[in-house]
């Protein structure tokens, strides 16, 4: 299994000592929420998507040379949000994580996601 | 030598939203614009870019086996990224909410180049479906650098959502560009069916019904309309571009076929349908580009849809909502066709959708965003010019 299918596997399982692994010490994390970010923060609110929603389906990977973008589907119980999602990987580790959420979807789906 | 900006189109709309654009990068001199047909038929591209005298200069090829919209995203982002690994342009302008765009913002947001997103702030409020359009409208504007509203409410929208009040320029949409210039040439018509009834004095009323929702029991309804409001006025004519779907083809075809004063076209190209669309007195339509075209030329519309997400022109009131009820629309047709007045009185108040030099505003704009120019002043409010005719 690679580092992106391990990432994803990890995360969506709610397994966060996982995921943690497969970051590089120095890790840049990114996201659109208007709220700061570092890539523990950015672990938790991927913790509460796992545990909040009735399902996360990722719907497209695209693979380059050095790294990948996924897009996921977060089904709530009352709707569904997209993430898209970039990762930088060198050497089998993860060092770049950027999110892009619909925000949108998020406020009204995922109530208390993230703190602003 | 001038820094690239890549303009990408999956679709004969995005096509002849973008060909203005293209043009206008072109003629500022400050970027070299590079035209890239994507998406499920990119041949359809380049055959809405050859009305304006354009070609594509990439076709990316997109190999397709479900043909799920997942599916072509994935590829696309995959055709960019590759494309943009080794020629990586300026900035990177995308169009409106389908796969392509959609493909394109992310590919570029993806190696961090300047995203430009024409057409941006529509909103249906639709927040169930998270493969539909407005998924992909909202996804876009996360990722845009520069955001250009077509109207007013459009920019409202994206404030609304929290992009900084400075990503967002009111520029007007590019098809009133297109569909102008288009009009302007008065290029013989290409459809013999429409040369024939050229030197008819009768008023033409234009419809065009081509939504999947209009399929079935709506459009009986809408073809069982146009054919009361020809028997009613033997002064119009009635023009009605075909479906490419053999079944809608088929169900025009046995409502309408023969009625005098009905023309029934195939799928019209672009010249023809702009110049048609200036000489019309009516238009009856379920499309939003042809809603957002009409007031240009001064000609009124009547929706034959129950919602719609271009909320300016009803608002405006060069549109009507009217749905696909019979006697609604032949009621509200025969108010138009009784009185020009009152026909005249819909678009007085000129195009909400543009005032003909949104793809002006949008090069000067990614120049700016690039530092090569200053920015430019938005579209007024208010004070948009009717022009009607070919002359326009």
């Amino acid at each position: 299994m690679d580092t992106v299918d391990f990432w994803v596997e990890s995360w969506t399982a709610g397994d966060l000592t996982a995921a943690r692994r497969l970051l590089t010490p120095d890790v840049e994390a990114e996201w659109n929420f208007d709220a700061p970010v570092d890539d523990e923060e950015l672990l938790q609110v991927l913790s509460r998507v796992a545990a909040f929603a009735d399902r996360v389906e990722l719907v497209a990977r695209t693979d380059a040379v050095d790294g990948a973008a996924l897009i996921y589907d977060l089904a709530a119980p009352f709707g569904t949000a997209r993430l898209v999602e970039f990762l930088a990987v060198d050497a089998g580790s993860i060092s770049e994580i950027r999110h892009v959420y619909d925000v949108t979807a998020v406020d009204r789906f995922f109530p208390g996601l993230y703190a602003n | 030598m001038k820094r690239e900006v890549h303009l990408v189109g999956g679709t004969r709309p995005e096509a002849v939203k973008l060909a203005p654009v293209a043009l206008a990068v072109r003629e500022a001199g400050l970027l070299e614009p590079v035209l890239l047909a994507g998406g499920p038929d990119p041949a359809t591209v380049g055959r809405a870019l050859a009305a304006f005298g354009l070609e594509p200069d990439i076709s990316l090829t997109v190999e397709r086996g479900t043909g799920s919209r997942d599916e072509l995203l994935i590829a696309m982002v995959r055709e960019l990224d590759e494309l943009w690994s080794v020629r990586t342009p300026a900035a990177v302008i995308v169009q409106g909410d389908t796969t392509a765009s959609m493909a394109g913002a992310l590919a570029a947001f993806w190696r961090r180049i300047p995203v430009v997103h024409l057409e941006a702030g529509l909103r249906s409020g639709d927040l169930g479906s998270s493969s539909s359009e407005e998924a992909n409208r909202r996804l876009v504007a996360q990722v845009a650098t520069l955001h250009l509203a077509p109207t007013p409410l459009a920019a409202m929208n994206l404030l609304d959502e929290k992009i900084a009040h400075t990503d967002v320029l009111i520029t007007g949409n590019t098809v009133v560009d297109a569909t102008l210039a288009m009009a302007a040439r008065r290029m013989p018509f290409e459809t013999a069916l429409l040369r024939e009834r050229e030197a008819s004095p009768n008023r033409l009323v234009l419809v065009t019904a081509h939504r999947r929702e209009s399929q079935g029991e709506p459009l009986d309804r809408i073809l069982d309309a146009v054919k009361q409001l020809i028997a009613r006025y033997p002064d119009i004519d009635v023009v009605l571009p075909g479906h490419p779907n053999p079944a809608v083809r088929g169900q025009v075809d046995a409502a309408l076929a023969g009625v005098e004063r009905v023309t029934i076209t195939g799928p019209l190209p672009y010249p023809d349908r702009s110049r048609l669309l200036s000489e019309a007195y009516l238009v009856l339509t379920d499309s939003a580009g042809v809603q957002e075209e009409a007031p240009s030329f001064g000609v009124p519309a009547l929706v034959l849809r129950d919602v719609s997400e271009r909320a300016g022109s009803p608002t405006a009131g060069c549109a009507k909502l009217v749905g696909s009820d019979t006697a609604r629309i032949v009621e509200e047709a025969s108010a138009l066709l009784d009185s020009r007045v009152r026909r005249d009185a819909m678009t007085a108040g000129g195009n909400p959708y543009g005032d003909g030099l949104a793809a002006r505003r949008t090069a000067q704009a990614t120049a700016a965003l690039l530092g090569l120019a200053p920015a430019p002043e938005a579209m007024p409010v208010g004070a948009n010019v009717v022009t009607s005719g070919a002359a326009a």
